[in-house]
């Protein structure tokens, strides 16, 4: 047998997208996709487009090719200003008109790429080829169990998602590993909910994962041997992709070492993946499947966009959460996990940005004030988030407000467990309080006034005298305990730092 | 009655519109035993229709501009109401639940709709013996074609059961059986009526048009059909005249363009005659007429038969027996494909069989190029012969339209061409050029192929004008001239 040097993992993927528009990419039936149509029960969003009844025509819809246009370029695309439909024929009981229609060879969107990071400081990255991402309609489902999952002897089908817009990316082949895979597949995942194409729901189907796997092979004496590629169809998350492209990793070299079959003319096959099992399995394949009679869609005239228009789209553009990750990472000195929690959602993102220019406006520099603010948002904020099962920027509390608390805390006129029932205050409260003067009002601001400070320190020590008599004798640490009971007895108010010194000063450290 | 008369005289109360669906009907019930127009007869639905549009007269509302008037609509046609067949057995029992654009702006006008007519199946072919139910004949000589695929369109116009009739042109099959019945048949632009609900043959081909006795009557009906719709895609969004405003005015400064092509040694010599009278008439009414060049037109036939099986080959495939139509009864132990094989083998004629594998095989990988690519070029070379042809100044002669035959010549007999499907598709032979190049195109009465029925009788001829795209205005003027000069449409079959 011929040793093996090394194998190389050689992975291109092909995404599809379903865009949430409020109706299908070629009639005015709803969109299952959309939030309001997702649980219409079966067969109801159709109509005689959506069947493909005698004598009924597509027509486009123009929400569709907005949205595949806005993730084209966030992903580095260009955008056709002239594209056309072409239809894919073959017959399937969940096809209704016996075509798809779909773009051939002219894609809405092609030549993209985009540099994916492959930590989560985004300090290293991979740039990964997007060779095009193009419109087409989905097929229905067939199904083998009646609803409920009672057996019959026939199948069934549901139309429902039978026209609804699908956006499908096809990267080059330029992933070396199964981590890269998935980071890409959640980054794309991140910018589609990012961009409001998509939910992002996997479980409901919103995205589907199809890698093409193959190695190559480094025998001893250099000879290297290309594995022939295994598309892997309809992986709908995650685990499931990264436990595809990690089992054909493995499994191509013994298919190799069996059957000695290389990357070649009609070596490709298709596999599905068995969750249960977690092994990949062949797909029986017909051998006219890939006749597909593409031809140009007559019942479509050419979709021409003009520059302007596309300039308008790319404007329009948001930063996208790779990069805003790693500005936040660059800029504020934030951790990648914290940049990426904050990134996850463009409306916390978005609240996040306006919440640090306030507190920049109010005086503290860019970086501390991103820090800063980053921690309280992602300490008390996500904290109430979590409780209220809402976003951080849905708790009703403005960037006013929570630059007023970042501020506060910078100039150390309220203490750390102060500052967070602030904002635990500042979300429940009915109006919009400045928080100083919501502070006040609870008397929650650090009382600096040195005879109060000597007070509260005389009455701690008076409270633990056990405590007192441990650091006299030396014991640093007993310091902490006093501390701890002048912030008890002076309710918060007080600042821990300045009580620690005036507690050694009288205890004579 | 003519459309326009009978129109007129609704509109005028001098006869109610129930008087004149009664008319129709019982015109049916005497001739189209013998002449087979009709696939289905709505002779309730038409009389309700008809009591609601004299009330409507009655209460001095107002009403469209078909009010009250019988017409009749080839099965290719989506109704909401009786079955949209195709004259197919694989939708011999369809009900659309909607109504095609074109139906819904005649009904919008006040029109009755007395009936769906024959054709041939999914309107392929020529004499409408592709029928899969009975072949209709010829009013005029009822042992002969009445040409198709609109054959039972024209017949019914042509035994004066309606005074107009809908019928579609993917390749002629609105003129060709005009010209074979003696009636004024239009071909409009493509893009100027709605396909939409229109069951597609080759959807970059169809057109929707009117089969008439007179030009003023098209004219009238283009009035109601034309118009862009916001259901069909590729309907164009050009303005509508008026094509009844100045249709009287002659066209002046007339200048037509005959081909040389015109003269094909196979035309039939009739044929030949009545195209030379016409050539005489118009330089008789001062018009110039200037011989012209389509060199390409000789790859009409050939593009034509590999571009419209190639969409219909697609177009088709939703007849699979899954959600409706026919449905093929499968044994214990047939699978999907058998499904799918025997719906269809069951379902479809041997003519839209071989128009289907026609299809399929130059889309296949290895032909497109070959076949389907070829094919393309050679129509937007036949394109660009008729903007050249069209074009003035040093671009062209700056026709106002070219004059050609219809057809090769007069009306066939039943059985004579259906064992040579090449016979059979020659008859396009001077009609497929117009939807190749997208074009506007009619048919008109020419005169008679004298005594050459099968008992002697006169047949009719007719002559053919293409207009530059949507200058069907213009083209119906023209038309108008001749029919006023020569009253060739007057003679009915004498049923």
């Amino acid at each position: 047998m011929t040793d093996v040097v090394r194998t190389t993992l050689i992975v291109g993927l092909e995404v599809h997208v379903q865009l949430a528009t409020r109706t299908k990419m070629f009639s005015t039936a709803p969109n299952p996709a959309h939030v309001s149509f997702e649980d219409a029960a079966p067969n109801t969003l159709i109509d005689p487009v959506v069947l493909g009844l005698p004598g009924a025509l597509p027509l486009l819809n123009s929400e569709a090719v907005a949205m595949a246009a806005r993730v084209g370029l966030a992903l580095g695309c260009s955008i056709a200003t002239f594209t056309k439909w072409d239809r894919k024929n073959y017959f399937y009981p969940d096809l209704p008109k016996g075509y798809q229609i779909s773009q051939y060879d002219l894609p809405l969107c092609f030549d993209g790429g985009l540099e994916l990071p492959l930590d989560d400081e985004g300090a290293r990255t991979r740039r990964i080829g997007i060779i095009r991402a193009h419109l087409e309609e989905d097929a229905g489902k067939l199904l083998h169990e009646a609803p409920g999952g009672a057996a019959i002897d026939h199948s069934i089908v549901d139309y429902n998602r039978a026209g609804a817009p699908l956006l499908e990316i096809v990267t080059q082949p330029d992933f070396r590993d199964a981590d890269e895979v998935v980071r890409f597949a959640q980054l794309l995942r991140g910018v589609c909910r990012w961009l409001g194409v998509t939910e992002g729901v996997m479980q409901k189907g919103h995205m589907r994962f199809e890698p093409n796997i193959n190695l190559h092979i480094e025998l001893a004496g250099g000879r290297v041997v290309k594995t022939p590629i295994v598309e892997i169809k309809n992986l709908n998350s995650f685990r499931a992709l990264r436990g595809a492209i990690e089992y054909e990793a493995a499994a191509q070299v013994d298919r190799w070492r069996e059957d000695g079959r290389v990357m070649g003319p009609g070596a490709k096959s298709t596999r599905g993946w068995d969750d249960v099992r977690g092994v990949t399995t062949a797909q029986r394949e017909k051998e006219d499947a890939h006749e597909y009679r593409y031809f140009p869609e007559p019942d479509l005239p050419p979709l021409t966009l003009d520059e302007g228009a596309i300039a308008r789209l790319r404007e329009a553009l948001p930063e996208p959460p790779h990069e805003r990750t790693r500005r936040y990472v660059a800029s504020y000195a934030l951790g990648g996990k914290e940049a990426a929690a904050l990134t996850e959602d463009r409306a916390v993102s978005d609240f996040f940005d306006a919440c640090v220019e306030e507190v920049v406006r109010a005086g503290v520099g860019r970086e501390p004030a991103g820090k800063k603010t980053a921690n309280l948002l992602l300490q008390s904020g996500a904290k109430r988030a979590n409780e209220r099962g809402a976003l951080i920027s849905d708790l009703g509390v403005t960037p006013a407000q929570v630059a007023g608390v970042v501020s506060l805390r910078e100039k150390n006129e309220i203490g750390s467990s102060a500052a967070d029932e602030l904002f635990g205050l500042l979300c429940d409260a009915p109006g919009v309080e400045d928080a100083r003067a919501l502070a006040e009002r609870k008397g929650l601001l650090q009382v600096m006034d040195e005879s109060a400070l000597r007070a509260w320190c005389e009455a701690a020590i008076a409270a633990n005298p056990k405590s007192a008599e441990d650091y006299r004798a030396g014991k640093q640490a007993a310091i902490g305990a006093l501390v701890g009971g002048v912030m008890r007895i002076s309710q918060g108010r007080a600042d821990a730092k300045a009580a620690r010194e005036a507690l050694m000063e009288m205890l004579g450290g | 009655m003519t459309l326009m008369g009978v129109r007129d005289a609704v509109a005028a109360g001098e006869v109610s519109a129930v008087e004149a669906a009664e008319a129709s009907l019982s015109r049916i019930d005497a001739h189209d035993g013998a002449v087979r127009a009709f696939v289905e007869v709505h002779a309730e639905r038409a009389l309700a229709r008809a009591r609601e549009v004299d009330a409507r007269i009655a209460a001095g509302e107002r009403v469209g501009a078909l009010a009250g008037v019988p017409v009749a609509l080839k099965d290719n046609m989506c109704t909401s109401w009786g079955r949209t067949t195709c004259s197919s057995r694989f939708l011999e029992g369809y009900e659309s639940p909607y109504d095609a654009t074109a139906t819904k702006r005649l009904l919008d006008a006040g029109a009755v709709i007395v009936g769906k007519t024959n054709m041939d199946e999914f309107a392929m072919g020529s004499s409408c013996e592709n029928s899969a139910f009975f072949p209709t004949r010829n009013p005029w000589d009822t042992t002969r074609v009445p040409g198709g695929s609109s054959g039972g369109s024209a017949a019914c116009v042509a035994a004066r059961m309606v005074s107009a009739s809908l019928g579609s042109d993917t390749g002629g099959s609105i003129r060709q059986p005009a010209a074979l019945c003696g009636l004024v048949g239009v071909k409009p632009t493509y893009g100027r009526v709605s396909r939409y609900g229109l069951v597609a043959f080759a959807s970059s081909l169809d057109q929707i048009g009117p089969m008439t006795r007179t030009v003023a009557d098209s004219a009238l009906l283009m009035n109601v059909l034309c118009g862009v719709d916001p259901h069909d895609a590729t309907s164009a969004n050009v303005e509508t005249p008026d094509f009844l405003r100045d249709l009287e005015r002659p066209v002046e400064g007339l200048r037509l363009g005959v081909p040389t092509q015109a003269w094909d040694e196979r035309n039939h010599p009739e044929s030949t005659r009545v195209l030379r009278e016409a050539m005489e008439v118009y330089r008789g009414l001062g018009a110039e007429i200037v011989e012209i060049g389509l060199p390409r037109m000789e790859y009409g036939i050939a593009a034509y038969y590999i571009i419209a099986p190639a969409e219909a080959s697609s177009n088709l495939a939703r007849f699979d027996g899954v959600r409706y139509g026919r449905r093929a009864a499968l044994g214990r132990d047939e699978d999907l494909a058998a499904l799918y094989a025997r719906s269809r083998a069951e379902g479809f004629g041997q003519e839209v069989q071989r128009r289907i594998m026609l299809g399929t095989h130059v889309l296949s990988s290895g032909y497109y190029e070959a076949y389907y690519l070829t094919a393309l070029k050679a129509r937007r070379l036949i394109k660009a012969d008729f903007d050249a042809a069209f074009a003035s100044g040093e671009g062209g002669p700056g026709v106002h339209a070219v004059l050609m035959p219809a057809t090769q010549g007069p009306a066939f007999r039943l059985g004579e061409k259906t064992d040579d499907p090449l016979a059979m598709y020659f008859e396009d032979l001077y009609t497929v050029t117009a939807n190749l190049a997208g074009i506007g195109a009619l048919s008109m009465p020419a005169g008679f192929a004298k005594g050459a029925g099968s008992d002697g009788e006169d047949l009719p001829l007719g002559v053919q004008l293409m207009c530059a795209p949507f200058d069907e205005s213009r083209m119906l003027r023209i038309a108008r001239m001749f029919e006023r000069e020569t009253g060739h449409g007057e003679r009915g079959p004498g049923m």
